[in-house]
């Protein structure tokens, strides 16, 4: 109990109508690499934003380290988020910035002159496997390289937890591969805490030490790899195996 | 006529949430105004983006401007002998409506929809998002210094604007018609108060401080895609101009009163 860094207790969020989370628990500890599955639009970006208060609750409590950040004010709350890092799915560089002041963001933020922020940038970019980049404009970069300097962005302040929003979507297996190479490197040298969420069953196995399965705004299963992989419940079965037959419909196509 | 009340009942309904909303992204941008650290390099990046985008439309459109201004009220002065007057008509309308007004009309049109377009995609893309993960307060990092280089640019340019019309009027009032230059200056002087500059210029501010504003918050709460940023463009727009009309009236009053 002591040594859960993160814990979401009973969460539900609704915009408008769209009831997407119902009542979500999950819990994760220290240094553990937590992958969260579901389908798309099932809420899994939406459960990773309230991890890290860029959503609130519409009841329901989300633990860091102890603390319920759904009650913070903004000061605290930015404390809280310096333990973070994130991946966004798109990468979400800013645009208006070349590459090593993306990286930097954070450490300029925080004080740090431009000199040293960009040695450090520089450093972390290596970390991603990037080299020579620092200059370039993300506009200039392809889908796998943007993601490899987003995660580098993430890792620059040395985040305790890192989240990781979709980080394989959209980009050629290979890469994808290189990625969950990355990820794994992360949770070995920098020793955090992570979250991941994904549909790519073959990255969630590689990267995962725990998996939850989110469906219909809540986590039905959740359990080490191997356990999932022989899960006895037939919603969590369709899923992993990728089955159109099943529990689960897909609204609109019947096979009859 | 019940769907068109309706209608109108959706509209009223829509207008008072969004000028509520806009009240509160206010109170919420003055808040971060007080708060170190100022973001002054980002403050000035914007003030020059906000000149630079505006500065070659606003001189084309104040110097001719000024030239139809010494058109019109010659050809119609003339009528009762009062061609000498070019100069304090030209001069007291630029000053007093046309400089704010117009260069107004072009901040919101090229430097406001700048805005609303930067900051959608900012929001679509995640990257608002991304600021908020990098313990960046996005009002304050995004929001507050292009509202205060609303304020502070919009009466510069307006300045420039005025100035370049009334010599647009000098152009066609002493060049075309051949009136007298000594004329032209002494009544655009004679008739001018400090108070109509200063008037002026403090609708140029307000605008400046509205289109900022307007703008962001079209931007920044966009939804929907590539397809929401060009929504909350062209929104930014409209809102931006009708704001600006309609509140010219009301500080104009105010302003005589
Ligand atoms: N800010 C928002 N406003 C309204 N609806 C949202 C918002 N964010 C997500 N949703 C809705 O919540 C549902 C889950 O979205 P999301 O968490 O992005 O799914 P995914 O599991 O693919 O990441 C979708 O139906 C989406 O339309
Ligand atoms: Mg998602």
């Amino acid at each position: 109990m002591a040594d859960s860094v993160i814990e979401v207790v009973d969460v539900h969020k609704s915009f408008g109508d769209n009831h997407v989370l119902r009542g979500v628990n999950l819990r994760v500890e220290k240094g553990q690499s937590m992958v969260v599955i579901g389908g798309s639009g099932s809420g899994k970006s939406v459960l990773m934003k309230h991890i890290i208060g860029l959503l609130r609750p519409d009841s329901g409590r989300v633990l860091i380290s102890g603390v319920d950040i759904t009650r913070l004010d903004k000061k605290h709350l930015y404390e809280i988020r310096k333990k973070f890092g994130m991946l966004f799915q798109g990468a979400a560089l800013f645009d208006s910035m070349t590459v090593w002041e993306n990286v930097s963001f954070a450490l300029t933020r925080s004080g740090m002159k431009d000199r040293e922020a960009r040695m450090v940038a520089i450093e972390k970019l290596r970390l991603v496997g990037l080299r020579n980049v620092e200059d370039l404009m993300p506009s200039e970069l392809s889908g796998g390289m943007r993601k490899r300097v987003g995660l580098a962005r993430a890792i620059a302040h040395k985040p305790e937890i890192l989240l990781y929003d979709e980080p394989t979507t959209g980009i050629d297996p290979i890469m994808a591969d290189a990625i969950n190479e990355l990820i794994i490197k992360m949770r070995e040298e920098l020793n955090v805490t992570s979250v991941a969420i994904t549909h790519d069953m073959h990255s969630a196995y590689r990267i995962a030490g725990r998996i939850a399965f989110l469906y219909e705004g809540q986590i039905v299963e959740e359990g080490a790899p191997d356990e999932i992989q022989n899960t006895s419940n037939p919603l969590t079965k369709q899923f992993i195996t990728g089955s159109f037959e099943g529990p689960i419909k897909v609204e609109g196509i019947s096979v009859s | 006529m019940l769907r068109f009340l309706a209608l109108l009942g959706g509209i009223i309904l829509r207008f008072t949430e969004t000028t509520g909303r806009v009240l509160l992204l206010l109170l919420q941008v003055i808040k971060m105004m007080l708060i170190p650290p100022l973001e002054i390099r980002n403050t000035f990046k914007q003030a020059l983006e906000i000149g630079v985008r505006s500065v070659p439309v606003v001189l084309v459109t104040a110097v001719f401007t000024g030239m139809v201004l010494a058109l019109q009220t010659y050809t119609g002065f003339k009528r009762f002998g009062a061609e000498a007057l070019v100069g304090s008509v030209v001069a007291l309308s630029m000053t007093r409506e046309m400089g704010p007004v117009l260069t107004g009309l072009i901040v919101a049109g090229r430097a406001g929809a700048a805005m609303a377009a930067e900051l959608g995609t900012m929001r679509v893309t995640e990257q608002i998002d991304a600021l908020e993960t990098l313990a960046t307060d996005p009002v304050k990092y995004l929001i507050v210094p292009r509202f205060i280089s609303g304020l502070v640019v919009m009466p510069m340019l307006t300045v420039v604007a005025d100035m370049i019309g009334i010599l647009g009027g000098y152009a066609i009032a002493v060049w075309y018609y051949h009136t007298s230059s000594i004329l032209y200056w002494k009544r655009a002087w004679d008739y001018l108060e400090l108070s109509d500059l200063y008037g002026g210029l403090i609708k140029a501010s307000f605008f400046g401080g509205m289109i900022a504003l307007i703008c962001c918050y079209e931007g920044f709460y966009t939804e929907g895609g590539a397809e929401g940023v060009g929504k909350a463009t062209t929104g930014a727009v409209v809102i931006s101009f009708m704001t600006i009309l309609i509140s010219d009236y009301f500080l104009t009053a105010w302003l005589i009163a």
